[in-house]
């Protein structure tokens, strides 16, 4: 079968994943969070870079199961996160709220010598002071594989 | 914090390899990062979970955990450094009693007004398997 023939995925490009409240790194998460890592959390409010994802991720306005919804997909099925970029304007900082906006970019089917037939998603996140200034973009690309298409 | 490379022009050369950051993953963190991800997938919490997909017999760490040892390695070789880019693979799995090794080399140093700018590649490698997570980072170096 060619790719012609795989029928399209949904049509969610451009769908926003924008944040229905600002969200914060409190500082005793980023203690304990570091504490995982065996290292010692920064003594002048900065946060582990680390929140970079988790904050785009957990700020989002959808659940990662929503998220895989939005494209037709059960979170049961197990996505897997493929990768992730990100471009710091300024450094994170413990109880500050950020504002967290984001879409869609894209969503691909393709046939994986490994998955067999996929979806790959990609959506792009910010986080943003509360004046808008830009701290950070990141993108992360996931393989949603669909396996009732192999 | 101890243990960074020197900011000298001999230590930030192309091709030096970075300090490497060891931990061994357990169990009782993934709980935690599942907090901090509010994430609660049982492939991270639950053995049973993991071998009901067939995924191997322990608890899987979060990628974004495996992500934050590569980070840490860039802290601890670079410690005033800012971090500027960062850009990953997830490769592989990691999972509860691996010994995990992140480490990384410098492929391209710029000397600039402001500082020195570093590319650096990262890896995170887990008992020796090939790397769970591949990429690059961007840093600078405050001008001294």
């Amino acid at each position: 079968m060619s790719s012609t023939e795989l029928p399209p995925p949904p049509s969610v490009a451009g769908s926003s994943l924008a944040g229905t409240a600002p969200y914060v790194i409190g500082a005793a998460e980023n203690r304990a969070l570091c504490a995982t890592l065996g290292a010692a959390a920064a003594a002048d409010g900065t946060a582990h870079p680390i929140y970079f994802f988790i904050a785009t991720q957990v700020g989002m306005g959808q659940t990662v199961a929503g998220l895989c919804a939005l494209c037709d997909f059960n979170v049961e099925e197990g996505p897997m996160i493929a990768s992730s970029s990100v471009t710091f304007s300024h450094a994170l900082r413990t109880e500050q709220p950020y504002q967290v906006t984001g879409e869609i970019k894209s969503l691909v089917r393709k046939r994986s010598r490994t998955f067999g037939v996929m979806d790959v998603l990609e959506y792009a996140l910010r986080l943003s002071l509360p004046d808008g200034q830009r701290v950070l973009e990141t993108v992360n690309v996931w393989m949603l594989p669909r396996r009732g298409l192999a | 914090m101890s243990g960074g490379l020197s900011s000298s022009a001999a230590a930030l050369a192309v091709g030096a390899g970075l300090p490497a950051y060891s931990i061994v993953v357990d169990s009782q963190s993934m709980q935690l990062w599942a907090g901090f991800l509010r994430d609660p997938n049982p492939i991270h919490l639950d053995p049973r979970a993991v071998q009901a997909k067939g995924l191997g017999d322990k608890v899987i760490n979060q990628g974004p955990a495996n992500l934050a040892y590569v980070i840490t390695m860039l802290q601890r070789s670079f410690p005033h450094s800012t971090l500027v880019a960062l850009e990953v693979r997830y490769a592989g799995s990691v999972f509860a009693g691996d010994a995990v090794q992140a480490g990384g080399t410098i492929v391209e140093v710029a000397r600039e007004a402001s500082g020195v700018r570093i590319r650096c590649d990262v890896w995170l490698r887990a008992n020796e398997r090939d790397p769970a997570i591949a990429g690059q980072a961007v840093l600078v170096l405050p001008k001294e």
